[in-house]
């Protein structure tokens, strides 16, 4: 009863007309960019973080949110119909969907994908309701060494989940840290690798660091190689799926969304896993599995189903412990504080307009999608012509923007176009940027938690295996990082390994 | 990226070269914690994350040296094979002349002369087209930003913007 009050509650905050607007901005500003290769929803993200100051902080979080899954249905447009991931969740979706579509089945495999990902995106909306005010009453009681178990255990699974090598993105994780760490200590308040500059006293921003990496590295790399569009011409016609794709699909959603919402929740985890996940999990439960790869509708179906159920999981943690799990959340976590927000255990209590104005934000942003990516998607097809050489210069000027906007400070102009030449040349060596992302946000709390918990255990280490939650998180941590050391396991990361980046 | 262009000993190997960077700056991270003071471990003082994360960098750094010498790995040269390298040097070129220029000259000056190099430098737009965006575009968000959201750029020494 009291969840349906709430969620009432939720719809009277969403249904206002500026929260429906900022939605409505959300979601197709996310399926544009989930459209456009190139750019993904962390750079949007990281764009608009400046533009969440201007509304309130629901309307802020509410378009935040919506880039996000929005991100998820536009980046199945490009991988269906040009056979190039729109973002990273959608890689999988080229496998099957081009196939598809160059059989002269984009219709179904479009409508499939966004109908697929429409009930993923309900249920994980409806699991997030029931899931995340019990696990807030949970997570009152956790203390500082818990936490700090917990975003170790998220940085080891990011590490273990990143393409390459492992002690690569450990190394990429420990910079991160330190990173993280520059400005004035919060215990102590002294001054740490400011190199007495007056503008690193507060640390560097998320903002610069995230564009920088993630936005003008993405384009530098882009620029390297000429990029071809292989764009299927034909009119798309019968976006209904028939009965038979149905009965076909309807098996890989239901276990696309369950793999996905619970691979969401995990620290570390998110859409692109989920997707690579359910997509090995269909092609192993097939009676058919040579069809996969020639055009499976199950292979888009699951995989898409996946990627948005992770979305919506995804909050999870970032609400109710106030952990982001990935990058994206780290961001959203960015967008909380500018407000002067802090999500955890106490929001839902004592915010519990904003929390279930979210959730139900989610809800109408899946319907306006559905009317997006569907009776819209010739829109979307056009967008796809529009040339590369115009696109990557407007992309640098936003970025810029974005960044002298979100501080008003030239410095940080500076210090996005560092971390842009850094992100290419890490690229250009193997070095992935998401656990260096995520460690620079979990940096400052992994630190303020260790060393708390290290105060009131009065230096007793034991305080984090006494602890039967901070021991499960360090156990499962310390099994992947020796894991990769087994040569069989080792085997298994690298097929599971991928790019968070994009 | 020819990846068989594998070297295990040589200069040129980039795995190697990448091992070595994390070694210097895990370094330089361990002296800045010794610098802060590390405190006790009843009570942490500034520098002991720090110096304990600059140790993991150095042995996970070590950890790439080891298998850059043993299992060898891409040279620096096939790292750039097959790939239009110069595009993205231009690019570097152009955004590092850029945020040299940005406070001196102001937001407009410099980002219309930045708009145009990478119209015409990345995969040229002819002049026709790019003259007009490169000056439209950045007066457009000039506009937006000033007028709408009420946002100072940065006006430079001539106070154009």
């Amino acid at each position: 009863m009291d969840t349906l009050v709430n969620v009432a509650h939720g719809f009277g905050v969403a249904l206002l007309p500026v929260n429906l607007l900022y939605c409505f901005i959300g979601v197709f500003i996310g399926t544009l960019v989930g459209v456009l290769p190139g750019i993904g929803p962390i750079s949007a993200m990281s764009l608009l973080l400046p533009v969440t100051l201007s509304g309130t902080p629901e309307s802020g979080i509410i378009m935040m949110a919506g880039i996000y899954y929005g991100s998820m249905y536009g980046g199945s447009t490009t991988s269906i119909l040009v056979n190039i991931p729109g973002e990273a969740a959608s890689v999988v979706t080229c496998i099957d969907g081009h196939q598809m579509a160059k059989q002269g089945r984009a219709g179904p495999a479009l409508g499939i994908s966004a109908f697929g990902s429409f009930i993923a995106g309900t249920f994980s909306l409806v699991a997030l309701m029931l899931v995340a005010p019990k696990l807030a009453s949970v997570a009152i009681a956790f203390g500082p060494a818990e936490y700090f178990s917990l975003m170790v255990l998220g940085l080891v699974v990011l590490t273990f989940l990143t393409q390459g090598s492992m002690p690569k993105a450990l190394l990429m994780a420990c910079i991160g840290v330190v990173l993280g760490l520059i400005g004035l200590d919060s215990i102590t308040a002294q001054p740490r690798l400011t190199f007495g500059r007056m503008e690193l006293i507060d640390g560097i921003g998320l903002v610069p660091v995230v564009m920088g990496l993630f936005g003008v590295a993405e384009v530098l790399l882009n620029t390297e190689q000429a990029i071809k569009r292989d764009i299927i011409n034909t009119k798309i016609t019968h976006l209904l799926p028939t009965k038979e794709d149905w009965k076909a699909s309807a098996g890989p959603v239901g276990r696309g969304t369950i793999l996905g919402f619970f691979l969401g929740i995990l620290p570390g985890g998110g859409a692109v896993v989920a997707s690579f996940a359910s997509y090995a999990l269909e092609k192993r439960l097939s009676k058919t599995p040579e069809r996969f790869g020639h055009g499976a509708i199950e292979g888009v179906a699951g995989p898409e189903s996946a990627n948005n159920a992770a979305a919506g999981g995804a909050f999870i943690p970032l609400m109710t412990l106030g952990i982001p799990p990935n990058v994206v959340m780290a961001l959203l976590l960015g967008a909380f504080v500018i407000h002067g927000l802090q999500p955890g255990p106490l929001m839902i209590t004592q915010n519990p307009g904003l929390f279930w104005g979210i959730v139900a934000s989610m809800y109408i942003g899946n319907l306006m999608l559905l009317v997006l990516n569907l009776p819209m998607i010739g829109m979307w097809v056009q967008l796809l012509k529009l040339p590369y050489n115009i696109l990557f210069p407007l992309i640098i000027l936003f970025t810029i923007l974005g960044v002298y906007c979100s501080s008003n400070n030239v410095f940080d102009v500076y210090v996005m176009i560092a971390f842009g030449i850094i992100g290419y040349f890490m690229r250009k060596l193997g070095y992935e940027p998401a656990p260096l992302v995520l460690a620079f946000v979990l940096g400052p709390m992994m630190e303020n938690n260790l060393r708390k918990s290290l105060i009131l255990s009065q230096g007793d280490l034991w305080t984090f295996v006494q602890r039967p939650i901070s021991a499960v998180c360090l156990a499962f941590a310390m099994a992947l990082l020796i894991a990769p050391l087994l040569p069989a396991l080792r085997k298994k990361r690298e097929l599971v390994a991928l790019d968070e980046g994009a | 990226m020819n990846d068989q262009a594998n070297v295990k000993l040589r200069l040129s190997n980039s795995e190697l070269w990448g091992g070595v960077i994390g070694l210097a700056l895990g370094g330089f991270v361990i002296w800045s914690g010794l610098k802060l003071k590390l405190g006790s471990i009843n009570d942490p003082g500034s520098g002991y994350v720090l110096f304990y994360t600059g140790i993991l960098m150095c042995v996970f750094a070590g950890s790439i040296i080891v298998s850059a010498i043993t299992e060898g790995g891409p040279t620096l040269a096939s790292r750039l094979e097959n790939v239009r390298w110069s595009k993205p040097l231009l690019l570097i070129a152009c955004l590092v002349a850029f945020s040299v220029a940005l406070e001196p000259l102001g937001f407009l000056l410099s980002s219309m002369p930045l708009m145009l190099l990478l119209l015409r430098l990345i995969d040229p737009v002819r002049w026709l087209l790019a003259i007009p965006i490169a000056v439209l575009v950045p007066m457009g968000m000039w506009w937006a930003l000033k007028r709408l959201l009420l946002i100072q750029l940065p006006s430079g020494l001539f106070g154009i913007g």
